[in-house]
């Protein structure tokens, strides 16, 4: 017994030993910059020259906030945005990874095509695409006036509704790829003896598809929303590239709005208190859709 | 008493000379390392307004000079529109390396961590300088920068275009603006082009409103500091660029820099549009340009007060962390020497601020609108460069963007535009530090 | 019928199924077929309306222009790898022992701590972006790439933690004890016989760590000034530019991406293992 119990005393040692450095790491770049993050929330600042000057002002940034048109239009542009994305990506990402489980989809290089855009640099990607939408040059006017589908070229970053949705095409292109890949695997994991199962009691594709696939990878299919949801808030390449947050605000999403406040303005109090209303309604969201994905007592992995 | 050459003494002389011998030398390194200065200059990336070796012109003569001075200049250049958030965000984290930096409309905001430099140049070439170029680099009655270019907005149009439509000469009000715009606008070629996708900054949406704000006879703000465009002046202004929409390339509403929008009345999409001085060189390029020999300029229209503009405030600064503040404003004194600003004008078509390089008839054939721009001096240029011209012009320019795109009327962005202004004023004065 | 004509579909799927392909191919690989040829194409063929895709229109120029103009660009990549290295090696180094700790060991509230280290993932860049610029700024490592790489760790040393501890709570607890009766001690155990059998799911954790810092942007963005500039900054300042001249934004896209893209072909198949293994078992 007291081997045993050395024994044990000598693994969580071992184990404590293991974890500190990461643990410390962690606490110093992630732990300190929440805390701070908050009391920052709570203080007008100002940075000259490497020198801080700081005041407590309580909760005034975040009565500014809630008081600040430019915030509440962030918010409204960030939650279409988001929802949008969850729903796009999920429901293409399935469609594709569908396919590709297919026997005719099972090609390596259908693989490399989803892998692809996942390497690409957000930014690269931003530029790529504001290359391929130009008022002016851009393929896409090329082949759409080509095709006859449009007469004349089309500013599609020029309006508001327009801008807004193509930022969300831009970043669901890139997302897309990657989700469908952890379908994919999750469907290769549905076991064939499940499907065998409906053909015996005379299930159709449909059906099986339904009643066997669905269930399986319901699990995937929430951690893929999850994370896409809390992706999708942190959304700032594509914005920063290519439209600024323009045409009026209308893409301003809350993270490109903290930027701007901290990084244009200097403003940093209130910065940090638009960061800290995007870390809790990531958090919030989160609980939200693990609590109904998972009516379980399970939590997220 | 004789000396005797002990030991000793032979040593401590040999010592005393050795020690003698190696300060003489470290004097000389630290002369010779304070001869070879370096300096660092933050300039944006050509076409923008870039000095010498930045940009093809005055090479040889800036060898020499750096030869003589005794100093190595290196660049750091940035496309435009990136320059002031890396500005400030540079100063603000004290990591900024540079010597000499560009501003423009940027002085009175980043104030602190520049040095009122100007206050000492040569009055000779003060003397050449006209007044009004150090308006916008004057703050608490201390020059902190040299403006290095006459850069006004004036009229750029295609004088065969307007020929075809009838118009023998550019429009000289806000209602032949109008009607030119209409009548230039069918079959996929329109009016007017402008780059109306950044709000912010000189050369932005909110600046160009500011243009025709002067033109109706209104300012930005009132002796207090508050913001007072809210009256007709103000809305008038707006409701010119709204009525020109239908009239304007659609493009306009996502061009952010102006280039874009030269790059289609270059092409002859378009017949008329506001730019700076530098656009002559590219309309005269025919790499760049398909109706070359067709540009012309012309003082900006009137409005009921009469022609104004505003003032690209292109000028240098030197930075409160610079370890050689002299050779700094040297150097910039070189680039505003009489032939480097001839050589300026010349080869990359910014045109010199230097009043009598702007008298030399050299420089006149080569650059006809510099006549324009001289003209249009002569009205309004104010350009309302504040502290809070950055977050002001974002707020303003937003809501001017709002109403080009039909979302507000131009009363109702007008109004929440002094609304936005004025808190953010009010602000700045709770909190001067900021 | 079949079980497999059940199970996948007559004739008609099969089509649709060969449509759908086709619509995917189109739309996943068009862009990027776009972007090399674009840069492959002279400015004047580019800024035709249409644009001008016809074999006299091809040129090495852009990419030439890009590679000898810019030295930011080359500076760009070296300081990019620096980064991307130096995290990737310190969030396996300090990682993989975290992962095997949290998986294997009696660590107390092992689980809360694994639980935490994924829920700050959920934190958006900024939040945390402003506290760090501020630090740095007091402390001058503004502009420096061991920093930057520092920083990256706050969501690599994480991704690591991820993947490695779901692999090696898989891995059968057998294999420990067999070494534990030789006599190994845990220390032994796991540099000697866990991570050997880890390469796979660890070179997984390395390539998706080496991606992410590679493509980060934020951090570089407001973190550096000219030195430490890292490849995605660069091509957005191209993005940025007055004159666009496409087909050399295009290159130069090209040239930052093909690092990234040749790793993550490579590695495919272990990447989307790791990140399933993590995914399913965390």
């Amino acid at each position: 017994m007291t081997a045993n119990a050395t024994f044990e005393q000598r693994r969580r040692r071992v184990g404590l030993l293991f974890v500190l450095p990461a643990l410390l790491v962690l606490a110093v770049v992630l732990g300190y910059p929440i805390v701070d993050s908050v009391a920052l929330a709570l203080q007008q600042v100002s940075l000259r020259s490497g020198v801080v000057q700081q005041s407590w002002v309580g909760l005034d940034n975040f009565r500014r906030l809630f008081a600040d048109t430019t915030f509440q239009r962030a918010a409204l542009n960030t939650a279409y945005f988001s929802s949008a994305e969850v729903v796009l990506v999920t429901v293409i990402s399935l469609s594709i990874a569908i396919l590709l489980n297919h026997p005719i989809g099972r090609f390596g290089i259908f693989r490399i095509l989803l892998i692809v855009p996942w390497a690409i640099a957000p930014v690269a990607n931003a530029v790529l695409w504001k290359w391929i939408l130009h008022s002016n040059y851009g393929v896409l006017n090329g082949v759409l006036k080509a095709l006859g589908v449009i007469d004349v070229y089309h500013v599609w970053l020029g309006t508001p509704a327009s801008a807004l949705n193509f930022l969300l095409l831009v970043d669901v292109w890139k997302s897309v790829p990657f989700v469908a890949l952890l379908m994919l695997a999750g469907l290769q994991r549905v076991p064939n003896s499940l499907y065998r199962a409906a053909y015996m009691d005379g299930a159709g594709p449909w059906q099986s598809f339904l009643h066997v696939t669905l269930p399986t990878i319901r699990s995937v299919i929430a951690i893929a929303v999850v994370l896409q949801t809390i992706w999708s808030l942190r959304v700032f390449d594509i914005v920063f590239v290519l439209t600024r947050g323009g045409p009026a605000d209308a893409t301003v999403l809350l993270n490109f709005l903290a930027y701007r406040v901290t990084f244009n303005f200097l403003d940093l109090g209130y910065g940090s208190a638009i960061a800290n209303v995007v870390f809790v309604l990531t958090v919030i969201l989160a609980i939200v859709y693990v609590r109904l994905l998972w009516p379980r007592e399970r939590r997220a992995g | 008493m004789p000396i005797s050459v002990s030991r000793r003494t032979l040593l401590h002389g040999t010592a005393a000379a050795g020690a003698f011998a190696s300060l003489s030398r470290f004097l000389r390194n630290e002369a010779r390392a304070a001869d070879a200065a370096k300096l660092s200059v933050f300039a944006p990336l050509p076409p923008d307004p870039a000095p010498p070796g930045a940009a093809k012109f005055s090479e040889e003569a800036f060898a020499r000079w750096k030869a003589a001075n005794g100093a190595e200049v290196e660049y750091e250049l940035l496309a435009w529109p990136q320059l002031h958030d890396r500005m400030a965000t540079a100063f603000a984290s004290g990591s900024a390396p540079w010597d000499i930096v560009y501003m423009s409309g940027w002085v009175p905001e980043l104030q602190s961590n520049i040095i009122p430099y100007a206050d000492a140049l040569p009055k000779a070439l003060v003397d050449d300088l006209p007044k009004s170029s150090f308006s916008t680099v004057t703050v608490d009655g201390k020059r902190y920068g040299a403006i290095f270019t006459l850069s006004l907005l004036t009229l750029f149009y295609n004088k065969a275009l307007l020929a075809k439509a009838g118009f023998k000469s550019p429009p000289k009000d806000w209602n032949e603006l109008k009607r030119f715009a209409k009548e230039l606008t069918h079959d996929g070629q329109y009016g007017f082009v402008l780059n109306y996708g950044d709000p912010a900054g000189i050369g932005g949406t909110a600046s160009y409103w500011m243009t025709y704000l002067q033109q109706a006879g209104g300012k930005m703000y009132g002796e207090d500091g508050l913001p007072v465009f809210k009256g007709d002046a103000g809305v008038d202004a707006l409701q010119l660029m709204v009525d020109l929409m239908p009239f304007t390339d659609p493009g306009s509403i996502s061009y952010a820099g102006i280039n874009d929008a030269s790059n289609v009345l270059l092409a002859g999409r378009a017949a008329m549009m506001m730019n700076w001085p530098f656009m002559w060189t590219a309309a005269t390029d025919p790499k760049q340009s398909k109706i070359v020999g067709d540009v012309a300029s012309a003082v900006l229209p009137a409005g009921p007060a009469g022609s104004a503009s505003i003032d690209g405030t292109d000028a240098w600064t030197v930075t409160k962390s610079s370890k050689n503040p002299d050779k700094a404003s040297a150097l910039i004194e070189f680039y505003l020497d009489a032939e480097v600003q001839k050589r300026q004008v010349l080869d990359t078509g910014w045109l010199p601020i230097r009043l009598s390089v702007l008298a030399d008839p050299e420089v006149q054939a080569k650059a006809p609108n510099a006549a324009v721009v001289l003209e249009q001096a002569k009205h309004p240029y104010d350009s309302f460069v504040t502290p809070d011209y950055t977050e002001v012009t974002v707020a303003v320019g937003t809501e001017v963007q709002k109403a080009l795109q039909g979302q507000k009327t131009a009363a109702q962005a007008i109004a929440d535009a002094q609304d936005q202004v004025t808190s953010i004023v009010k602000r700045r004065k709770k909190a001067p530090n900021q | 019928m079949s079980f497999v004509k059940r199970r996948h579909g007559g004739p008609f799927m099969r089509g649709f199924v060969i449509a759908g392909l086709i619509v995917f191919v189109l739309w996943s690989a068009g862009p990027v077929i776009w972007l090399v040829l674009s840069s492959l194409m002279e400015q004047q063929a580019l800024i035709a309306q249409p644009p001008q895709v016809v074999p006299s229109s091809f040129t090495l120029d852009n990419f030439i222009q890009v590679l000898s103009a810019a030295a930011a660009l080359g500076h760009g990549i070296f300081n990019s790898a620096l980064v991307a290295l130096f995290s990737t090696a310190v969030a396996l180094a300090f990682g993989a022992p975290a992962a095997y700790a949290l998986a294997r060991l009696p660590v107390p509230r092992a689980n809360n701590i694994a639980f935490l280290i994924l829920a700050t993932q959920m934190l958006p860049g900024i939040a945390i972006a402003i506290p760090l610029f501020i630090a740095m700024s007091k402390l001058g490592l503004i502009d420096s790439v061991l920093s930057l790489g520092f920083v990256y760790l706050s969501f690599n040393l994480p991704i690591v933690i991820w993947i490695l501890r779901g692999f090696f709570m898989a891995i059968p607890v057998g294999i420990e004890r067999a070494a534990a009766v030789d006599g190994a001690g845990v220390s032994a155990t796991f540099w000697h016989i866990v991570l050997p059998i880890s390469i796979p799911p660890m070179a997984a954790a390395a390539v998706f760590a080496f991606v992410e810092a590679w493509n980060e942007f934020f951090f570089a963005l407001i973190l550096t000034r000219q030195n430490a500039q890292t490849v995605p900054l660069v091509i957005a300042q191209f993005a940025g530019q007055y004159q666009t001249v496409f087909g050399q934004m295009m290159a130069a896209a090209v040239i930052s991406v093909v690092p990234v893209i040749a790793l993550a072909i490579v590695f495919r198949n272990q990447v989307v293992r790791g990140f399933a293994d993590g995914m399913t078992k965390g």
